[in-house]
């Protein structure tokens, strides 16, 4: 008998271990790859025998003015947040990282806090703000605002990490050297905390994207962003186009998510 | 010209208050369009009801009142407290399997693994929700399924009601509790279970006795994370919960959105914030006495 391999014997409850495991994770994917299956079948329904493989529901799709629309709404929504909060968490991050001191943790702790709270209760109360500053919900402004807010923290935590595991030595050496400020940041900090930034934002692109709570209370009228359209055309219909629009959805988070890690690595994700 | 008064100034002591233009746009952002606002929904909530306006002129406290005083309500918030403490307990369940083979997991598959945990939190809820729809549905891949095999002859009603609700959400969030517990997994040395197993502690043992108690932290920032959003979810239940399965935060939209009642339902908003600080609050206590007890 191996006894050196005594950590890597296969029991019964190994196996079964292993199993469960397994059931679990098809648990996580089995609903996401069953819509983009159903997104390509050709039969009318959304059910199963499929009846053969189709684009008409992405053509469906396409030739939706609605869709469309919302489509461009929610990628410039989410495309201004992510150089918003690129720019204003960036530096948030390396003033905290870097500067900060008496009121560190609090400002830490504020520039996380979007994370910490339901994203509901947030849309809430810019809802009931927006009305009483006059912004109100009348121009894209209000949910532009409510976008930037709920992604800010996902560039803040991720350019975060980056600069607290990068070596502060390199920046003396190139102030030491004779570098200037600016010099110091745009050839050896900026390069370090690419990363971080790239990921960052990254992130901040999907989830605004994404979420729904905000713009459900602060878009104005007639104006939809993408998930927002999905969910109003499954109240009166349930049919592969929806399939195909989650589809596409899913394919641009696989995106980046295979963006993220083949560059900076999944484990490097913060939030 | 000394080379001494040349030098560069190294450290940020001298460079702090030129620095602070840096933080400014970002405080700006959130205090004042996240904490001032979050202020508003308290006074929202004691504004006086109007049928002309959004509030009358006088302040009343009326609507916390009236929402303690219904039935409905308390019935509506035992329903998502109920839900919110199942969802919890199933991700737990299942999230820590996962997350414990996903620490020790060596394979070269384990990053393919990992972007199965990831990818749903990163797919739009609304997404995730509807692809549940389609499995729960009278005649959905569910229901299709047990039927073919023979189990049922006539469809369940799987959604529309609480249990719809609860399947659905443990989905969405299983990443969530998933996540804290890896990291945390991941930094529990690995020679303190070898020393439990090389002192003649079995497998089963060294896992309640040392790993078990020593990720506990991790499954408190899970189960709380998992709480907390699965209460407070609205697109869930908005979509899959019908009238039966409707929780607080479908009830409190209705208010704000479909009846115009913005000051009533801010207070239910800070009712149901209220019950969920006083649940995490009482759970931390809880705990908390049990993480002190441990060796």
């Amino acid at each position: 008998m191996t006894r050196a391999s005594s950590g890597v014997e296969k029991t019964i409850w190994d196996r079964l271990f292993t199993a469960l495991v397994a059931a679990i994770y098809i648990f996580l994917m089995f609903p996401i790859v069953l819509v983009v299956v159903l997104s390509f079948n050709s039969g009318e329904f959304l059910a199963f025998p499929l009846e053969g493989f189709s684009l008409r529901w992405f053509e469906a799709l396409f030739s939706n003015k609605r869709f469309l629309d919302a489509t461009l709404y929610s990628l410039q929504i989410a495309a201004t947040s992510t150089i918003v909060n690129g720019v204003i968490g960036t530096l948030a991050a390396i003033y905290v990282a870097r500067h900060a001191t008496v009121a560190r943790d609090y400002i830490r702790l504020l520039m996380t806090s979007p994370l910490l709270v339901p994203e509901i209760l947030t849309a809430i109360a810019l809802l009931f703000y927006f009305y009483e500053i006059r912004i109100g919900t009348d121009y894209s402004i209000g949910i532009q605002i409510g976008h930037i807010v709920v992604t800010f923290p996902y560039v803040f935590l991720n350019v975060s990490s980056a600069l607290f595991n990068f070596d502060r030595s390199q920046e003396e050496a190139a102030r030491s050297l004779g570098a200037g400020g600016w010099m110091t940041f745009r050839r050896v900090t900026l390069p370090a905390i690419k990363p971080g930034i790239i990921t960052g934002c990254l992130f901040a692109f999907v989830i605004s994207f994404d979420i729904f709570n905000i713009s459900l209370l602060l878009k104005s009228l007639g104006k939809n962003t993408l998930p927002l359209e999905l969910f109003d055309y499954l109240r009166f219909n349930f049919d592969p186009t929806a399939a195909a629009i989650a589809s596409l959805s899913i394919f641009m988070t696989f995106a980046a998510i295979l963006i993220i890690d083949r560059t900076v690595g999944l484990r490097s994700l913060r939030f | 010209m000394s080379a001494v008064g040349a030098a560069p100034r190294l450290e940020g002591r001298g460079n702090r208050g030129s620095a602070s233009w840096m933080v400014v746009p970002a405080l700006v952002l959130l205090i004042g369009f996240f904490a001032l606002p979050y202020l508003t929904i308290i006074t929202m909530s004691l504004r006086e009801a109007s049928t002309r306006a959004v509030y009358g002129d006088g302040f009343t406290l009326a609507h916390y009142t009236t929402a303690l005083g219904d039935l409905y309500i308390w019935g509506i918030l035992g329903r998502t407290l109920l839900i919110g403490a199942t969802v919890t307990v199933i991700s737990l369940l299942l999230g820590y399997p996962v997350a414990y083979h996903l620490a020790k997991s060596r394979s070269r598959w384990t990053s393919l693994l990992y972007i199965f945990v990831l990818s749903p939190l990163l797919v739009g809820l609304v997404v995730r929700t509807f692809a549940w729809m389609i499995i729960l549905s009278n005649n959905g891949v569910a229901n299709q399924a047990l039927q073919a095999v023979g189990l049922i002859n006539f469809p369940l009603q799987l959604m529309n009601n609480p249990l719809g609700v609860t399947i659905a959400l443990t989905h969405v969030f299983l990443p969530f509790i998933i996540l804290p517990l890896l990291g945390n997994l991941q930094a529990i040395s690995p020679d303190l279970a070898m020393a439990s197993r090389s002192l003649g502690a079995s497998r089963m043992r060294t896992f309640w006795k040392v790993t078990l108690p020593l990720s506990m932290p991790g499954i408190q920032a899970g189960t709380i994370l998992v709480f907390v959003l699965s209460i407070s979810a609205y697109v869930t239940p908005a979509m899959l919960g019908g009238t039966g399965g409707r929780t607080m935060s479908v009830l409190v939209v209705q208010y704000l959105v479909d009846n115009f009642r913005w000051p009533a339902g801010a207070a239910l908003a800070i009712i149901m914030a209220a019950v969920a600080v006083l649940f995490v609050g009482l759970y931390l206590r809880l705990t908390a006495r049990a993480m002190r007890r441990l060796p």
